[in-house]
C-alpha cells in the first residue's frame, strides 16, 4: 500500500466528506427502524467506508470533517459540544481499517461486513462514552442507548457498508448470480 | 407536499452573512484561532458567574458583528424543547452521580444536589454560547476564507509531517460537492418516486428491510460521487498535481495589529474564565 | 374524429422559494392540451421551464395555481392514488442511467413492478416486454450485472425500468442527450415505435430540432416558462416570421431550403424532411443538368 495522501486519497476523501456532510444537514442520513431515536443514522458510514477503501488517514479525515459538520449543524446541546461531536468520530475511520486490514485475508466479505459493524459500534459507544464523562447522560442511561440504538444501527451499517464497497470494487455480493425474475413461473 | 423532494433549500453551509463589521474584516487565520481558544475554555468553564461572563461576551460579539440576531436565535429555537427535556432528565437522574455538594430535594429515586443542579443549568448556558459564538464565525467569514484561514493555521504542524496542503484541499473539494450531491439526490428521489419507490415504510421492526429501501438513494449517489471522484482524479493529474509539492497562493496576507489583539484578548479571556476564583 | 384529452394544462404556475429574495417563477400560464396516442415535443431554451412542467405530470410537484388533468382525473383531488398516476404517467428523467442501483439488469427492471406487489409470473412478463421494447434481449442480459454495460445500454435499461410500469404516458427528458449518434437514432425508433404500436402517448424534451422533425406529431415552444406557441412541426418550421419572432432554431434541412429561397429557386417550404429536401436539391441539380445539355449558358 502507497503511504501519504495521494490524489486519490485526496478526492476519495473529499467527495465522501461531502456525503457525510450532505447526509447530516438533510433528513437523508436517518433510516427509520425501532430504536428510542426513532431511527439509525448512517452518517458515519461514509467515514467506515473511507477507511476500508483508503486507509486510516483518509477515514481518519472524513470522520474529522463529519464530526466538524454534525458539530457546527447540532441543534442538541449534546452535539454542540466539540468533545462529544468531533473526538469520537475521529477513530470511526481508523478502526474500521484496521478491522477489514485484519480479516481481509480470511474473507473479503466478512472483513468489511465486521468494519461496517465495528466501526458502526465504535462511533455508538465513544460518543456515548464522551456523553457520560461531559455529564449529558447518566452512565445507565448510555448503556441502554447503547444497546438499543448502537445495535440497530450497527446493522444497517453493515449492510451500506457491504453494499456499496462491493458496488466499488466491482464484487458480487452474494452468491446469487440470477436476477429475481429468473426461472420458470 | 410540493417540498417533499426539495433538497437544496434545506442546506444552509456556507452561509455567509457580508455586513463589512469589524469582526468581518479580521484574518480568517486568526479568527479560527481565537475561536477555538474560546470554544476549548468554554467547554471547560463550570461556574454559574464564567457562564454569565461568557454569555454576555457571545451576545456582544454578535452585536459588533451586526449579523441580525436572528440567524443565531434561529440555530437556538428548534433545539428548545431538546435542551428542555434533556435538563429535566439530567436534574431528575443524575443527582446520583454529580453526588458532590448539599442535597436539595430528595424523594425516591429523584434526588438533586447543588453539583446537579449546576451542571443542568451550565450545560443550557454553554449550548446557547457555542451557538451565539459558533455562528458568528460562519456567517462572518465565506468558506473559502476559512478554508484558507486553516491551511495558513495548520501550517507549523507541516514540520510534524502533517499534510496541511493537502487536508484543506480535502475540505475544499468537501464543500464545493455538497450541492452537487444534494440536487443529485433530489433528482434521484424523484426519479425513484416515479418508479413507484417509497422510503422508510413497510413493518418498522424490520431493519433489514429498512435499510434496503434507502438502497435506490444511496447506492446510486455512492455510485455517482465515486464516478465525480474518478473525473477529478484524471483532471488533476492531466494538470500535474503532485500532492506534498510547495505550492504558491495567489492572496498574500499581512498581519494586522487587530488581529493580534483579537488573539490576545481571546486568551486573557479564556484564562480569565477559566481561573478567576468566581464565587459560584 | 374526436380526440380525447388524456393530459390537459390550465393556467399552471409555479414559483420557487415563494416568499423569499430568491423567488424565481418557472412557470405561469401554461395551457396545454394533449391527446392520446400523439407525440408531443416541448422544446425552448434553458431556464424556459420545461423541466419544472413535466415534473406536475405525475405529481412530483403540485399546482400552485391552475389544473393538470390526466386522463380525466385532477391532480389536485385530495382522494387521487398518486402512485396509480405516478404508473400512468412513466417520467423518465435526464441521464437516467444515474438511476440503476441493482446489481443485475434483470432486478433493476423489476423494480417497479415488484413494488406494485404483482405476482412474479406477471413482473416477469412485464420485464421481458420492456427489455424487448428498448432492444434488450431478455434471456441474454437479464442477468448481467449492470456496471458492465455500455451509456447507451444503461439508459435503456433505465427506459425499460420505466417502460415496466406500463405507463399510458411517457415523459422523457432529453432522451438522447449525450449518445452517440447511432445510439441516438436507435433509441428515437424504438420510441416511434411504442407510440405508433403501443399506442403510448409520447411527451419528450428535446433541443435537438431535427429530433423533434423526425418524432413529434405536435411541438409546443416554451419560453420564459410560459408556452408561447404550438402547432405540427410543418406549420411551425415552414413558417419563417413564426421561428424568428419567437426566436427558435431553425432545423438544418428548413436552413438549406431557405438558402435556396434566398438565391432565387422556388421550393416548397413544407417539404422540410430530410428526404423532401433531398428531392427538391435533387429536382434543382437535375434543372442544371438539362440546362447544361441543351447547351444554354446559365
Amino acid at each position: 500500500m502507497e503511504k501519504g495522501l495521494t490524489i486519490r486519497r485526496i478526492v476519495v476523501a473529499g467527495v465522501l466528506s461531502a456525503i457525510a456532510i450532505l447526509l447530516g444537514v438533510t433528513r437523508l442520513g436517518y433510516i427509520p427502524v425501532p430504536t428510542p431515536a426513532g431511527n439509525a443514522t448512517i452518517m458515519h458510514v461514509p467515514a467506515i467506508i473511507g477507511g476500508i477503501m483508503e486507509g486510516p488517514i483518509v477515514g481518519l479525515i472524513i470522520g474529522l470533517i463529519f464530526g466538524a459538520s454534525s458539530f457546527l449543524e447540532a441543534t442538541v446541546p449534546l452535539f454542540k459540544d466539540p468533545l462529544v461531536a468531533i473526538l469520537p468520530r475521529l477513530f470511526i475511520g481508523v478502526v474500521a481499517f484496521f478491522i477489514y486490514f485484519g480479516l481481509k485475508r480470511f474473507n473479503e466479505y466478512v472483513a468489511i461486513g465486521v468494519a461496517g459493524f465495528i466501526g458502526s459500534l465504535t462511533n455508538t459507544v465513544l460518543v456515548l462514552f464522551m456523553a457520560v464523562v461531559r455529564g449529558y447522560m447518566a452512565p445507565k442511561v448510555a448503556i441502554g442507548v447503547a444497546i438499543t440504538n448502537g445495535i440497530p444501527e450497527a446493522i444497517v451499517s453493515i449492510i451500506v457498508t457491504l453494499a456499496i464497497v462491493a458496488s466499488w470494487k466491482k464484487i458480487g455480493v452474494s452468491v446469487k448470480q440470477k436476477s429475481k425474475i429468473s426461472g420458470k413461473f | 407536499m410540493a417540498s417533499q423532494f426539495e433538497l437544496t433549500r434545506n442546506i444552509t453551509i456556507g452561509q455567509y452573512i457580508p455586513t463589512g463589521s469589524i469582526i468581518h474584516k479580521l484574518d480568517a487565520c486568526f479568527k479560527l484561532l481565537s475561536f477555538t481558544i474560546m470554544l476549548i475554555a468554554i467547554a471547560i468553564c463550570g461556574t454559574y458567574f464564567g457562564n454569565i461572563v461568557i454569555l454576555a461576551f457571545s451576545i456582544a460579539l454578535f452585536m459588533l458583528s451586526r449579523i441580525p440576531i436572528r440567524y443565531g436565535l434561529s440555530g437556538i429555537k428548534p433545539a428548545i424543547p431538546f435542551v428542555v427535556i434533556l435538563a429535566i432528565l439530567q436534574l431528575l437522574f443524575y443527582g446520583s452521580v454529580a453526588s458532590g455538594g448539599t442535597v436539595l430535594v430528595k424523594s425516591g429515586f429523584i434526588l438533586i444536589t447543588t453539583d446537579s443542579l449546576r451542571l443542568v443549568v451550565v450545560s443550557a448556558m454553554r449550548f446557547v454560547e457555542i451557538i451565539l459564538i459558533s455562528s458568528v464565525l460562519t456567517l462572518s467569514t465565506s468558506t473559502t476564507e476559512l478554508t484558507h484561514g486553516m491551511e495558513r493555521l495548520l501550517k507549523p504542524l507541516k514540520y510534524i509531517k502533517f499534510p496541511v496542503h493537502e487536508f484543506s484541499l480535502i475540505i475544499t473539494i468537501a464543500i464545493r460537492f455538497v450541492p452537487t450531491f444534494a440536487m443529485e439526490m433530489e433528482k434521484l428521489m424523484k426519479a425513484q418516486a416515479s418508479r413507484g419507490a417509497e422510503f422508510g415504510t413497510g413493518q418498522w421492526w424490520r431493519i433489514v428491510k429498512r435499510t434496503k429501501d434507502m438502497f435506490p438513494l444511496i447506492i446510486p449517489l455512492f455510485n455517482s460521487a465515486m464516478e465525480r471522484a474518478e473525473d477529478l482524479i484524471l483532471a488533476m493529474e492531466a494538470r500535474c498535481y503532485t500532492p506534498g509539492e510547495v505550492r504558491s497562493n495567489y492572496k498574500r496576507y499581512h498581519i494586522k495589529v487587530t488581529d493580534i489583539m483579537v488573539l490576545l484578548f481571546s486568551i486573557l479571556f479564556s484564562i480569565l474564565i477559566l481561573f478567576y476564583p468566581f464565587p459560584y | 374524429m374526436a380526440m380525447k384529452p388524456i393530459l390537459e394544462i390550465r393556467d399552471l404556475e409555479h414559483v420557487y422559494m415563494k416568499n423569499t429574495p430568491l423567488e424565481h417563477r418557472a412557470l405561469s400560464n401554461v395551457n396545454m392540451t394533449i391527446n392520446k396516442g400523439e407525440c408531443i415535443a416541448i422544446i425552448g431554451h434553458t431556464g424556459s421551464g420545461k423541466s419544472t412542467l413535466i415534473q406536475h405530470f405525475n405529481g412530483l410537484m403540485t399546482p400552485q395555481k391552475g389544473t393538470v388533468i390526466v386522463d380525466g382525473e385532477d391532480v389536485l383531488n385530495s382522494k387521487i392514488d398518486i402512485k396509480a398516476l405516478r404508473r400512468k404517467v412513466g417520467l423518465v428523467f435526464q441521464n437516467p442511467e444515474s438511476q440503476l442501483f441493482e446489481r443485475l439488469i434483470g432486478d433493476d427492471i423489476a423494480y417497479g413492478p415488484l413494488k406494485m406487489g404483482l405476482p412474479i409470473k406477471e413482473v416477469r412478463d412485464r420485464v421481458e416486454w420492456a427489455m424487448e421494447m428498448v432492444g434488450l434481449p431478455f434471456d441474454e442480459m437479464k442477468d448481467r450485472p449492470t456496471y458492465a454495460l455500455s451509456g447507451g445500454q444503461k439508459r435503456k435499461v433505465a427506459l425499460a425500468g420505466v417502460l415496466a410500469l406500463q405507463p399510458e404516458i411517457l415523459v422523457l427528458d432529453e432522451p438522447t442527450a449525450g449518445l452517440d449518434p447511432r445510439s441516438k437514432i436507435e433509441l428515437l425508433d424504438r420510441i416511434k415505435k411504442l407510440n405508433r404500436k403501443e399506442n403510448i402517448t409520447i411527451i419528450f424534451i428535446s433541443h435537438n430540432l431535427e429530433e423533434v422533425t423526425y418524432m413529434a406529431d405536435r411541438l409546443y415552444v416554451m419560453a420564459n416558462g410560459t408556452n408561447i406557441i404550438d402547432g405540427t412541426p410543418s406549420e411551425i418550421f415552414s413558417n419563417k416570421n413564426i421561428l424568428k419572432e419567437n426566436n427558435i432554431g431553425t432545423p438544418e434541412t428548413v436552413e438549406i431550403l431557405y438558402l435556396l429561397q434566398d438565391a432565387g429557386f422556388s421550393i416548397d417550404s413544407r417539404q422540410y424532411e430530410v428526404d423532401g429536401v433531398a428531392n427538391q436539391i435533387s429536382s434543382i441539380l437535375q434543372y442544371f443538368q438539362e440546362v447544361r445539355a441543351n447547351g444554354i449558358s446559365v
